[in-house]
């Protein structure tokens, strides 16, 4: 009788019944289903936060774009030269695009688009340092934009004031100020943001705007700007 | 050490071989009957013993299993709400939210709120900024449609100290600051489709509305500019 009990023992591990082998292979998967899952709680979590250079560039330089648009569409509606309105119809709509761009990270990341210190989270960065952005005291609004080599109020209202050649080349020369402003922020998002979207958007929008500074530079040689 | 015994009255060798000896060969038979069965029974109880054991770990890795995909579903990090910071002032206590339709109309519109907070609007918007005369209702509501917050004070009850302080609150794009008269409170702050009521200038809800309503998704147009249009007369 033991000789038999240990027969059928035998045989049951060899071949263990077809429910058995279909119960294992369900939990196998159910777990890899799981696993599947879990991988992806990273993937979700990881959007940039309320702080954030990421969220900092996001906002700012929305802000910097949208008084481009208005230099752009100025001087749009003055010029005479051609090749000028041709690149102020290409800012003017570029930068347009970009910032509805960066609008749509920030409800995607479902943050406000509204900034309580702008320039704040340039201060960690390299460039932040070069860039005069005080890592103590918040600055005034006027000192922020003029850091971000924004035109003033009387800059503005001058270029929508002036006619001709003098519009031209003011405008020239607000808005190589305002590109070169715009390249540090584009090289403090690369050095502390953590978004990839952003950073082939910032490292995009810096070769786009380091061209664009040249092609102004030689217009202003071509119109006899002083 | 064996005390005196009732049951110990035979006094001879061991007692279980004294009893061994005293059994027959049948009961002998019986024995090793009863011996065979214990056996058979051991092995029965130990092959119970077996499945129970398999079945605790087939439960425990069923239980185990459940558990993981069902953790895989609880544990999932909620999607961020896109109403945070948002277009959602719930939050702020006083807010009162509205809806409008946003026509483009010519002449004078009824407003709903005094001052408006959304509705029909003419064609061309008010350009933000400080103002320091009382700007056209039709223009302002366009603004409010591009995402702008309106902030409007009485002029008869707020001082230039207190229009100071406003005026250091807002951020510069997208606000237009200018007096109104006929309000119910001395100052409103007013985006598309929401509004709030306040005493003073240096009152915190002003700045938890402008986080919550500046240039958010509720308004039909956030992205749209809030210059090139219409600079109303005693734009600053």
């Amino acid at each position: 009788m033991t000789e038999t009990g240990g027969t059928e023992r035998g045989a049951e591990r060899t071949l263990p019944p077809w429910w058995v082998v279909l119960l294992v292979a369900l939990a196998v998967a159910a777990v890899a289903f799981a696993i599947g899952r879990f991988s992806t709680f990273g993937i979700a979590g990881s959007t940039p936060a309320e702080g954030s250079a990421d969220a900092g560039f996001a906002r700012d330089m929305q802000v910097h774009h949208a008084q481009a648009v208005d230099m752009a569409m100025t001087i749009y509606a003055e010029t005479d030269d051609e090749h000028l309105r041709a690149l102020s119809y290409d800012i003017a709509t570029g930068q347009s695009s970009q910032r509805g761009e960066m609008f749509d990270w920030l409800v995607r990341w479902g943050l406000p688009q509204y900034s309580d210190q702008p320039m704040a989270w340039m201060a960690a960065s390299g460039s932040g340092h070069a860039h005069g952005v005080a890592s103590t005291a918040p600055q005034s609004d006027d000192e922020v934009r003029a850091a971000m080599g924004m035109a003033s109020d009387e800059e503005m209202s001058a270029l929508h004031d002036a006619t001709g050649q003098e519009a031209d080349c003011m405008f020239l020369s607000l808005m190589i100020r305002h590109h070169e402003g715009a390249i540090p922020m584009a090289d403090a998002v690369l050095e502390l943001g953590s978004d990839e979207r952003v950073r082939v958007f910032a490292e995009n929008m810096k070769k786009g705007q380091t061209f664009e500074i040249q092609a102004m530079t030689s217009m202003q040689q071509r119109l006899g700007c002083s | 050490m064996t005390p005196n015994d009732p049951a110990g009255k035979r006094t001879s060798g061991n007692p279980a071989t004294q009893a061994q000896l005293n059994l027959s060969v049948k009961q002998q038979r019986e024995q090793q009957k009863q011996q065979k069965l214990a056996e058979y029974q051991r092995q029965l109880a130990k092959r119970r013993r077996t499945k129970a054991t398999w079945w605790i770990v087939g439960a425990t890795a069923a239980i185990v299993v459940i558990g993981l995909v069902a953790a895989s579903y609880f544990l999932t990090p909620r999607p961020v709400s896109i109403a945070r910071g948002d277009g959602d002032g719930a939050g702020i206590s006083g807010v009162q939210t509205f809806e409008h339709t946003a026509n483009h109309v010519e002449g004078v519109v009824d407003y709903e709120q005094t001052p408006p907070a959304g509705g029909d609007h003419n064609a061309v918007w008010l350009n933000c900024g400080v103002y320091d005369q009382p700007v056209p209702n039709e223009n302002a509501v366009h603004a409010l449609e591009h995402g702008a917050i309106w902030i409007t004070y009485d002029p008869s009850k707020v001082d230039e100290a207190g229009v100071a302080a406003l005026k250091a609150e807002l951020p510069r794009d997208y606000t237009v600051l200018s007096p109104y008269e006929g309000m119910d409170t001395p100052i409103t702050v007013s985006a598309w489709n929401a509004q709030l009521k306040v005493d003073a200038p240096d009152d915190e809800r002003i700045g938890e509305f402008i986080k919550a309503y500046w240039r958010n998704t509720n308004g039909p147009e956030p992205l749209a500019a809030c210059t090139g249009a219409l600079d109303a007369p005693g734009k600053q």
